[in-house]
Order: C-alpha cells, then sequence, then structure tokens
C-alpha cells in the first residue's frame, strides 16, 4: 500500500483526535497509508508575517527538511493551520534569498541528536524549499482525483444537504497558498458532491469564524458563527463540513452560546471532511468520535440512506 | 431641534500633522518591516467593507493604512483593531493594489508589543477554555496578542 508522509500537528493529537482518525481510515479505504513522520515538533500554527521574525520559520522549515533527509517528496496534512504555515515557510525560503540562509543557518546549528535522520558523515544540504505541501483535500483532488472516489463507496451521501465551510487560512493569502479560487472556492464542494450528498452554497462560506478570537473575544467570535452558521440555514443547509480543528471548535462548541444571544437560533451538525468521507468508504458512525461533538450528528445520520435502510425498504 | 442639516460632527479631533509625520520614521518601519508600501493605498475602502470584524473594530482597515500613511504611531498602537483583527487574509486578497493589509496589522501588533505588555496574558484565559481549545487557538492568539 501506497504511504504518504504525513504531518498530524497537534491538535489532531489530542482534541482533534477525530479528525485523525476518520482520515487515516478514509486514506486505508482509498488504498494509502497517512505515514505519520517519526518525530516532529508544532510548526507554530501562524505563519510569521513581518519581515524580522524569521525564528517563527525554523520549526515548519526543519519539519520540511526532515521530510527531504527522509527521501520522501511530498507531505500531506489536515489541520488548516498546519497546511498555512508549512506552504508559506515553504514559499518564503523558495522566495527569498535572505530568508533561506538564515533559516539554513539556524537549522545547521541545530544541537547534533536532532539530526537524527542523517548519518554523521551526511554532508550539509540546504533545504530549498524541495517538498511539496499538500493538503488532504489537495491530494484527494489532484492525486487520487474527486471522479474517482463514487466508485468505491459503499454509503453514499444521498439525501443529506452539506454546506461547504472554508474558512480563512486554506485558501489565504492565494498567492502562497494556491489551493483554489480564494473568493469563489470548489474543492469542499466537488469533494461532497462526489460523496453523494446535495452541496449548499451560501455567501459566508469563505468569512471567518473567528479563529483564535474564540480566547480572546469570545463574544465576536460567537456573532460571527452566527452569521455563518444562519446563513447556511437560510439556504438549506442539513450540516456543515470543515476542515480545520479551529473552525471545527468554534462552529460547534459556540452554539450553546449562540442559542443564549439569538433565541431564532437552532443547532447544525458540524462534520470534518474526513467523517463525511469515512462514513461513505463504510466505516460505521462508532468510528467518527461524534461523541467528541457538541451538537448531536445523529438527525443526520438518520436521514441517510444507508443499506441496511435500502434493504428494509425492499 | 436645531440641527437640521444631517452632518454630525468629526469624532475625533482634527489631527496635527507635520513633515516629520508624513513619510516619517514611524511609516517607513512599518513599510520596512510589513514589506508592503503604504503610499500604495488609495481609500478605496474595501478591506473596510470586506472584514467580517470591521463592526467590532473601533478604526476601520482603511483608516489604519490612512493613519499609518501620516505617521499617527499613538492613534494606530492604541487602537482596539489590531487586537480585534483575527488576520483571515480577506482584507490582503481583496486589497485592488496589492497591499498584504494583514502584514500591515502583523506589524502594528509587533511594534504594540515592542513596550512589552501582552494584550492578553497567559493568566487571563479560563481553565475550561484552556482546557478545551484546539492547539492553533492557543499557540495563534499567544503569538498574536502576547510578547
Amino acid at each position: 500500500m501506497a504511504k504518504v508522509a504525513y504531518y498530524p500537528g497537534c491538535a489532531l493529537k489530542e482534541r482533534s483526535s477525530h479528525l485523525d482518525r476518520s482520515a487515516r481510515d478514509a486514506a486505508l479505504g482509498l488504498g494509502f497509508e497517512l505515514d505519520e513522520l517519526e518525530t516532529w515538533t508544532c510548526c507554530g500554527a501562524v505563519p510569521p508575517v513581518s519581515s524580522e521574525r524569521v525564528m517563527n520559520l525554523i520549526a515548519p522549515s526543519r519539519i520540511l527538511k526532515d521530510v527531504r533527509d527522509s527521501g520522501r517528496k511530498e507531505l500531506i496534512t489536515i489541520c488548516d493551520f498546519c497546511y498555512n504555515t508549512l506552504k508559506r515557510a515553504n514559499y518564503s525560503i523558495r522566495n527569498d534569498e535572505v530568508i533561506r540562509k538564515r533559516v539554513n543557518a539556524f537549522l545547521a546549528d541545530d544541537d547534533p541528536e536532532r539530526t537524527y535522520l542523517e548519518s554523521d558523515d551526511a554532508p550539509w544540504v540546504d533545504y530549498d524549499g524541495e517538498v511539496k505541501v499538500l493538503h488532504l483535500l489537495e491530494y484527494l483532488r489532484d492525486i487520487i482525483g474527486f471522479e474517482n472516489l463514487p466508485a468505491g463507496l459503499k454509503n453514499p451521501l444521498k439525501g443529506i444537504n452539506i454546506a461547504p465551510y472554508y474558512g480563512c487560512v486554506m485558501l489565504r493569502p492565494e498567492k502562497e497558498i494556491k489551493l483554489d479560487n480564494p473568493e469563489n472556492p470548489t474543492i469542499i464542494d466537488e469533494f461532497t458532491r462526489a460523496l453523494g450528498a446535495g452541496v449548499v452554497s451560501f455567501p459566508y462560506r469563505t468569512e471567518c469564524c473567528g479563529s483564535y478570537l474564540s480566547v480572546s473575544s469570545p463574544d465576536a467570535s460567537t456573532r460571527l458563527c452566527y452569521r455563518i452558521l444562519s446563513s447556511a440555514r437560510a439556504n438549506g443547509a442539513d450540516a456543515l463540513v470543515v476542515s480545520c480543528p479551529l473552525c471545527f471548535y468554534n462552529l460547534d462548541s459556540r452554539q450553546e452560546a449562540i442559542a443564549e444571544a439569538y433565541p431564532d437560533f437552532k443547532p447544525m451538525p458540524i462534520f470534518y471532511f474526513t467523517q463525511l468521507l469515512s462514513l461513505a468508504l463504510g466505516n460505521g458512525p462508532e468510528k467518527q468520535g461524534f461523541d467528541m461533538h457538541c451538537v448531536d450528528v445523529s438527525p443526520i445520520l438518520e436521514k441517510l440512506d444507508t443499506p441496511e435502510a435500502a434493504e428494509v425498504g425492499e | 431641534m436645531s440641527q437640521s442639516k444631517g452632518v454630525s460632527p468629526p469624532k475625533n479631533p482634527p489631527l496635527e500633522l507635520n513633515r516629520e509625520m508624513v513619510r516619517g520614521e514611524f511609516g517607513l518601519r512599518v513599510d520596512e518591516l510589513s514589506g508592503q508600501k503604504l503610499y500604495d493605498c488609495y481609500q478605496c475602502g474595501n478591506c473596510s467593507s470586506g472584514c467580517p470584524l470591521a463592526q467590532e473594530m473601533d478604526i476601520l482597515p482603511s483608516a489604519m493604512i490612512r493613519f499609518a500613511q501620516l505617521g499617527q504611531k499613538d492613534i494606530l498602537l492604541n487602537s482596539g483593531t489590531i487586537w480585534i483583527c483575527a488576520s483571515c487574509f480577506q482584507c490582503t486578497v481583496r486589497c485592488p493594489k496589492g497591499i498584504d493589509i494583514e502584514a500591515v496589522m502583523d506589524t502594528l501588533r509587533q511594534l504594540a508589543l515592542e513596550a512589552g505588555v501582552d494584550h492578553f496574558g497567559p493568566d487571563e484565559i479560563s481553565p475550561e477554555l484552556a482546557a478545551e481549545v484546539p492547539q492553533p487557538g492557543l499557540v495563534g492568539v499567544y503569538r498574536k496578542l502576547s510578547t
């Protein structure tokens, strides 16, 4: 089975472990294995924007250099923050000679204990941004092909309408990320459609959910999440699909606060795209970590036309 | 009803401008750190109209850029805007002049934090929240809002 280097990042190892698990299950169902890096650190979550902060590029660059040194050319990640940070660090290293030299000077100066992937006599080779950073969705679109997904599905997601929510850092800034059109993205729409679900487009699909403001200004995040969820509802969505752990957390766990502030609000289940894929590939709901959700997803699962239901119907 | 004209009084006192402020040291430092050219901005307001957090801000993103052009360091570094910006890059992708406005915001946060005072310190988070927010939220908030 094909193995692809995989960087889970810290959220997927703990607080968003259901994203990690469903992704691994789904990958196996599609014939490849997410091969977690032997050793990795936090990527830093937010890339440095200002030019003096080269230090914040060291962690993501070291992760990418280790992938390169292990002889691999591609790295899959799922968390939108990790994706953004790794991809932008790579972009800076590729396109800015001053940054490239400074980052490599720091990397070369690392504790010898850290050069675990090199033999002692291996000469130093600068990391020049050779590794290709791929979002799992990008891998599914460009390598597996969304058009090839339907043939392998045991439980196509018939009968539910899902609103893809893109958020911010998966798409922006477009110059460096280049995953999709930042104003009119289609990648999660096409993915969801390939799984057999109805796709609902809504105006707030690329509008920020508040990101880390849920820590420092939770009320602001509550207002943003209300706008997003009620807009999806008004356009006919039964549920929202996301890929980012922080989007998931804000949109799922804030719903209690939203219901207090806005009496007209009705709860809306949130799914990771990997959970939908894993379900459609035939893995049961018990494997998706739905107990980690604040909003009950069972109304959606009941609406799905499962093979069992179809058999009963026949 | 003496106010018959629909003109509201200015919220802020008029700026005292001089040659040292306009294209001055502060604006050049913001240019250098952010890698942007502030004077490219022609105040179309696209950043402010697209900003999901504009209604929470005391100074709109486009006005932040204008104040930066005019070297208004105190107004910018004491604004609430730099701390309510969620770094979502909506302004950056919508700027018709290609200015990375988020890079300017990040630079202003960095300059404000150079004074050594956290806007949001480690002891300000509730234990419940600290135990459940996914790590990118925690790392992100402290990287952006504390020294």
